[in-house]
Formats: C-alpha cells, structure tokens, sequence
C-alpha cells in the first residue's frame, strides 16, 4: 500500500469564541499550536502544504479532539504567502460540512 | 416475543447491569477530569478526553447487553416497550421505569456524541449536562431493582458508587478553572449570565425631563420578517 | 441647495431643535443632476466614517450581488464614550440621516431599514421617533424604518454585534472567518453603515459626487464630523474639511493648541505627538504615522497630564468592556490594565512591566473574534512609544505632576462595580 499523496495546502482555524482554553490542541498537534499564558492557542495563519503528512493528521486530530469543536482544518486554494501583519488567512475553498 | 427460560439470562442480567454501573462511575469521574483540565505532565489532557471517550462506548454496550437480556428473560416479565417507555413494565414497575428514564437519558447524550460534529456544541453540551441526572437516576434503579442491595457487598458497591460520583460532583464545581465567560450551553440549573449593567458616558447630560408622546403616537414597529430571538 | 466648497454641509441650517421634514426639505433641495445613484456613489469616493474607513461603495456592490431579504441598518450607536458626533447629528437632523438610508435601501434592494441608538440616551432615541413617524405621517413610499434601542455597550456598535443583536437580542460580536464577510439577520444580508456615512450618502444623492468631492483631499473626499474632547473648555461637535491641519481644528473648537499629544480615532487609536499637529486630518496623510481619522474622534492631552495614567484608565475601561467570549481578550486586556498599572506606580517592577506589556501586545493582538482587543493593542503599543519620556521617569521613582495630581482629561465612565472586573 502506498501512500496517500494530497496535493495543495491547508490552515487550522480557531473559533476563538468557542475556544475555552482547554489545550487539547496543543497537545495534539504541537508543530502548529503553541499556549499562550493563559492556555489559549496560538496557531500561525501560514498555510501548511498537505504532502506534509504529519502536519495534516495531527490538524485531524486536533480538529476532532477539541472539546469545544472549536478547530476547523480550512483547505486553501491559493498557496500564497501571507503578507500583512495581521493573523487572517486567505479565503479558505471548502467551507462545508467537515468529515474525519 | 421471544421469551427464554435459562437462568444464566437472569444472571447475565445482573452482571452487566453491575459493570455498567462500575464503568459509568468510571466515565462520570473521567468526565470531571477532562472539564477541570487534568492532565498535561504524565499523561496528555486529549488522552483522558479519548478515555473517556472509549470507555463510554464500552459502558453502552454493557448496558445495552443488560437491556436485552432482561427483555429476553421470561423469569421477570418487563417486555421490550419498557425499554424505552417508563411505567409500561409488570415486574416491579417504578423500578424498572428509573432504569428506563436513565437509559433514555442516556441514549441522548449518546446519540449527540455520535453526531458530535453536526450539532451545534451548545446544543451538545445542554444534553451532555443530562448525563449526571441519568447517573443519579440509575443509582435509584440499581438500589431498588437489584435483590442484593439491602445487605453486605451490595449495599457497599451503591454507596460506594453514589460516594465516589458526589466527590467528584463536588470537585467538578470547586476546582473548575477560571475561563472566559464563554456563549457555550450552561447547565439547565444555573441562570444565564447577566452582562454589566452598561453606564451612561460622563458626557451625556442626565435628568432630563422624558418628553411627552403625543396620543396619536404609532406604536412599537413589528419585528423585521425573518428574525429570530425574543423582543 | 448647499453650495460647493463651503461649510457647514450636514449641519447646514442647524438649530438647537432637530429639523422638521419640511425645514430639511427646504434646507437641502435636490439639484436634479443625480441619475444613477451607485455611479454618484463610486465617484465620490466617500469612506465610511464609522471607523473602518471601508469604501462604502464597495460595501453596497457587495450588497447588491446578494440574494435574498436585505436590510440596511444605521449605526447610530456611538460606543466610543469620548465621541458624540452621532447623537448631535441624530439631534440635529435626523432625516438626512434617513434620506441616506433610503438612498441605501433602494441601491441594494432593501425591504426595511433599522435605525440603531442606544437606549441610554433618551433624548435622542425621541428625536428619532419623532423624525420616523414624521415620514410615515407623510406616507412616502419607500422601505419601512424600524427604530431599534440597544443598551449602550463599547461592542454595541461593533458591526457584528450589533447584527446579532438585531438577529438575537445579544450585543454579542460574532466570529467572521475570511473576507469578504455578509452579516445576516436571519437569512437576510445585511449593509450596516455609520450614521454619518448614511448621511453623507443623503448628500451625495442630492447633489453628486463632484460637488461631494470640491471638499476634502483626493484620496479622503468630503467633510468629516470631528468630536473634541479633553483639554476644551466644552466637549464640542463641529464639521471640518478633511485635510485641516489638526491645530486649526483644536484652534477652532477653542481646545489647548499646544497640547502634549492628540488621541486619534478614540481608545482604539492612537497618540498623535504635540509637534505633529501640522499634519493634515486626513486618512492619506495620517497613514504614514500609522494613525487614522477613525470615528472622528480627538481627545486632547495638555503638558500637565500624565499620558501613563491616562492611558491606564482608558485599559482597565476597554478591559472592562470586553464581551469576555475571547480568551486573548478576556485575560489579555485586564493584564495589560495590570501592566500600565505597574508602570505608573514606578519602581523595579515597572521595568519588567514595561517588557511584559510589548511581548503580551504581541500575543493578544489578531487573536480576538473582533477588533476590540487589536484596537486596545494599538493604543497601549503608541502610549509607551509617545510618552516613552513620561515612563523613564516613572520608573526611575520621579513621577510626573499629571500623575500626582487627580485631574484626569480623558472621558472614561466609571466602573460599576469593582467585582465586575474579571481578573479580581
């Protein structure tokens, strides 16, 4: 059996209103989360290619360990780099109903 | 309906029913720990979630095996309605109708764990707070329903569940960690949260006198089409 | 008619009674050169005056491409405490604010218009009664308008917040992944725009975008409602020309013109140093120094105040007024007050302070379901960088005379309750 390639790009997005601090995340999938003081996540807005196989699965992980459901693996279509300062990543494609 | 005359259904009955009832203290305890986030050093904080998570599944199906093997008892005659519906059971009705408002309790935080993913968590966690009614209720069934829980071992085992449960209820509410005073569902007991009461800026003048509306005054404007919420 | 080039625009005719319909009607009659109002509307240029500076133009394009029950609200909240642009022009005239609303309306395709004004402030929640029943007494044909009353709270007039107020009775700001974002109640898209945009709007219709445009600069076109506040004899309203310089406004408005630095934009803003004040008012001059006119808001510190203080009252305040659904912002803010505080007391903790305060900026800011926490960011991060002068001699033990004394300049309201606070 081979692996799965997937090809594009991918960004974790937090819904800081549901997020409660609970540091699941951070556990899960610590290349991408880190805790600030207070125990909310940090996740840097740069998409993450998807080759990247263990990046992408601790995301799943994540997404679906939350206690708050709060994470949400966005794909993104445009590999571009994010230039402004602030943490808004761009437009993400699938914006439907997740699956695991 | 199938109607067995083996005692070892009687037996199994009794079994599962106790290791339900010991997982079920297990998994209410786990699910304290993962709300009042313990973990992070020896073992990971997700790791007790996915603990608690699994060994719910495994109590379920305990319970689900004291379910039909009671119904398939000829020995005590419940009938496969009081599954579901309270008070519709022959042998010893309002025992069995508690065991049955636990189990339907608990197929509602069931069934919305299982679709965690498309309800809302609000949703979720108004049903998930049901949990701790069911545990009680079913504390009620084992005591009344089992034929050794008036003496010895028995007695121990409900006391000891119905003791270890009320800690760690008590702990859940007094170790709870401070959080942002989130939009997440409250439990069905406590009151909503009241915002501040909001506060005039120094710059605006106060004490004015209220103006008088005129007679003819139209009055409040309908709600706009569409709109949820309560005005 | 109002003519090209002059002043006041929407305080034209003013009295200290709001305009009736037919006064407004006589005040500002329509010159009959408008024909396609969404052309009129891209000319001009005009820049939301809310705060954001959104192009309102874009906005209603966006609008328009929408499916579905539209509604357009105006935004007559006002949570900035040090501002009362609004509420004077909601007094003064209320239908050019509802003239531009209905301009809005029938751009989109709206079906009702929602007027929003905060409930604490009777007076002009009337006058708005007044003017909408006014309108329907005349029975013009148009959207319906439905006067709404919020409490009045700093996140009340946050656009989502208030959407969702209207949608679910909570001034609750919502999260919004991605751009561009439509704000629905219930299934409807929603155009929420500021009142003073909203009339300006109504301007634009009546007269067009080039007579719009003879005031203002190029890239920040129109006259913009300036609220001063601090170091005045009285907090004043008045209607500049974009591209003043700020000391002919402080001049104008009879405010201290030689202040030791200018708030722009309101607590979300940030300090203008006293000699800058040669700067035009205007976004594309202001942007080089990372300020912006924002709601129009300038608040003046004079040399005897304590920029530090000041700037700690105005955190704990915003700390105070967070909606608390956000982590970053419901620990981060009331950290930073706690910070400030360090600082203004002085001594070796105030240096650890000081770093603590950059670093924790760096973690709260862009973390938030909204705004709010960035624009406290803003503020604390050009407070230390302004009064850098102020905390040296804080910390070295020699506070200044502003600090000492009680007199403080900015308007801040009083905490309710001390308990309320969350970090206590």
């Amino acid at each position: 059996m081979g692996v799965i390639r997937r090809a594009g790009m991918f960004v974790l997005q937090v819904n800081p209103i549901l997020c409660d601090g609970f540091g699941h995340c951070a556990e899960l999938a610590p290349e991408l989360v880190h805790l600030d003081e207070w125990g909310y996540p940090i996740i840097s807005s740069e998409p993450v290619p998807m080759a990247d196989i263990g990046s992408y699965e601790s995301a799943r992980y994540a997404e679906r360990g939350c206690p708050r459901q709060a994470l949400h693996v966005a794909k993104v279509n445009n590999p571009a780099p994010i230039t402004n300062v602030t943490m808004r990543p761009p437009t993400p494609v699938s914006r439907g109903r997740r699956r695991l | 309906m199938i109607a067995l005359t083996t005692p070892y259904l009687w037996y199994a009955t009794r079994a599962t029913g106790i290791v339900a009832l010991l997982l079920f203290t297990v998994v209410v305890c786990l699910g304290t720990l993962v709300a009042n986030r313990v973990g992070g050093t020896f073992i990971g904080r997700f790791e007790v979630n996915e603990v608690h998570r699994s060994l719910s599944m495994v109590a379920v199906v305990f319970l689900l095996f004291h379910i039909v093997t009671t119904v398939l008892d000829s020995f005590v005659s419940t009938g496969l309605v009081s599954t579901l519906i309270p008070m519709t059971s022959t042998y010893k009705r309002v025992p069995v109708a508690l065991g049955t408002v636990s189990f339907d309790l608990i197929l509602a935080v069931w069934i919305s764990s299982l679709l965690k993913l498309r309800v809302k968590n609000q949703t979720w966690r108004f049903i998930h707070w049901f949990s701790w009614l069911a545990y009680a209720i079913s504390l009620v069934h084992v005591y009344l329903t089992g034929t050794d829980t008036h003496k010895g071992i028995g007695t121990l085992l409900v006391v000891g569940c119905a003791g270890v449960v009320a800690l760690a209820g008590v702990w859940r509410y007094l170790g709870r960690p401070t959080r942002a005073a989130g939009r997440t569902a409250l439990s069905p007991l406590a009151s909503p949260p009241v915002p501040p009461r909001p506060r005039l800026p120094d710059s605006v003048p106060r004490n004015l006198p209220r103006p008088r509306v005129p007679d003819d005054f139209p009055k409040t404007p309908p709600r706009p089409p569409g709109s949820r919420g309560r005005r | 008619m109002i003519e090209p080039h002059v002043l006041p625009r929407l305080f034209a005719g003013a009295t200290n009674r709001p305009l009736s319909l037919a006064d407004h009607e006589e005040v500002f009659r329509p010159a009959d050169n408008v024909t396609n109002l969404l052309d009129e509307l891209s000319a001009s240029g005009l820049l939301g005056r809310g705060g954001a500076g959104f192009p309102t133009s874009r906005k209603v394009e966006l609008l328009r491409n929408q499916r579905g029950h539209k509604y357009v609200v105006v935004n007559g909240m006002e949570g900035e405490p040090a501002a009362h642009k609004d509420f004077r022009l909601l007094s003064t005239n209320p239908h050019l604010v509802l003239d531009g609303a209905e301009m809005l309306a029938s751009m989109i395709g709206a079906s009702r218009i929602a007027v929003c004004v905060a409930r604490d402030n009777p007076t002009v929640v009337h006058h708005v009664e007044q003017a909408i029943h006014e309108r329907a007494r005349r029975n013009l044909r148009g959207p319906g308008i439905d006067l709404h009353t919020p409490p009045w709270r700093y996140v009340a007039g946050e656009e989502s917040a208030l959407v969702h107020w209207l949608d679910d009775n909570e001034s609750l700001p919502q999260y919004r992944p991605g751009r561009p974002h439509i704000l629905r109640i219930g299934r409807g898209p929603v155009l929420v725009d500021n009142a003073e945009t909203c009339a300006n709007v109504g301007l634009i219709g009546r007269y067009g975008a080039q007579w719009f445009r003879t005031l203002g600069t190029n890239d920040h076109p129109g006259s913009v409602v300036v609220s001063v506040t601090g170091a005045i004899t009285r907090p004043s309203v008045l209607e500049v020309n974009l591209g003043t310089p700020i000391r002919a406004i402080l001049a104008s408005a009879g405010a201290d013109t030689s202040p030791q630095a200018v708030l722009l934009g309101g607590y979300g803003g940030a300090w203008l140093r006293g000699d800058q004040l040669d700067t035009p008012y205007s976004n594309d001059s202001l942007s080089p120094l990372s300020l912006s006119v924002g709601a129009g808001i300038i608040a003046v510190l004079p040399r005897q105040a304590c920029g530090i203080a000041e700037a700690h009252r105005v955190v704990r305040w915003m700390a105070h007024e967070s909606a608390r659904q956000c982590g970053p912002c419901a620990f981060g803010l009331p950290a930073l007050a706690e910070d400030l505080l360090t600082v203004v007391r002085g001594g070796r903790d105030g240096v650890a302070a000081v770093a603590r305060l950059r670093e924790r900026c760096g973690v709260i800011e862009g973390r938030g379901a909204c705004r709010h926490p960035d624009g406290v960011v803003r503020f604390v991060r050009s407070s230390v960088d302004v009064f850098a002068a102020d905390i040296d001699n804080h910390l070295r033990g020699a506070p200044c005379a502003g600090a000492r004394s009680q007199q403080r300049f900015l308007t801040v309201p009083s905490l309710e309750h001390e308990e309320d606070l969350i970090w206590e």
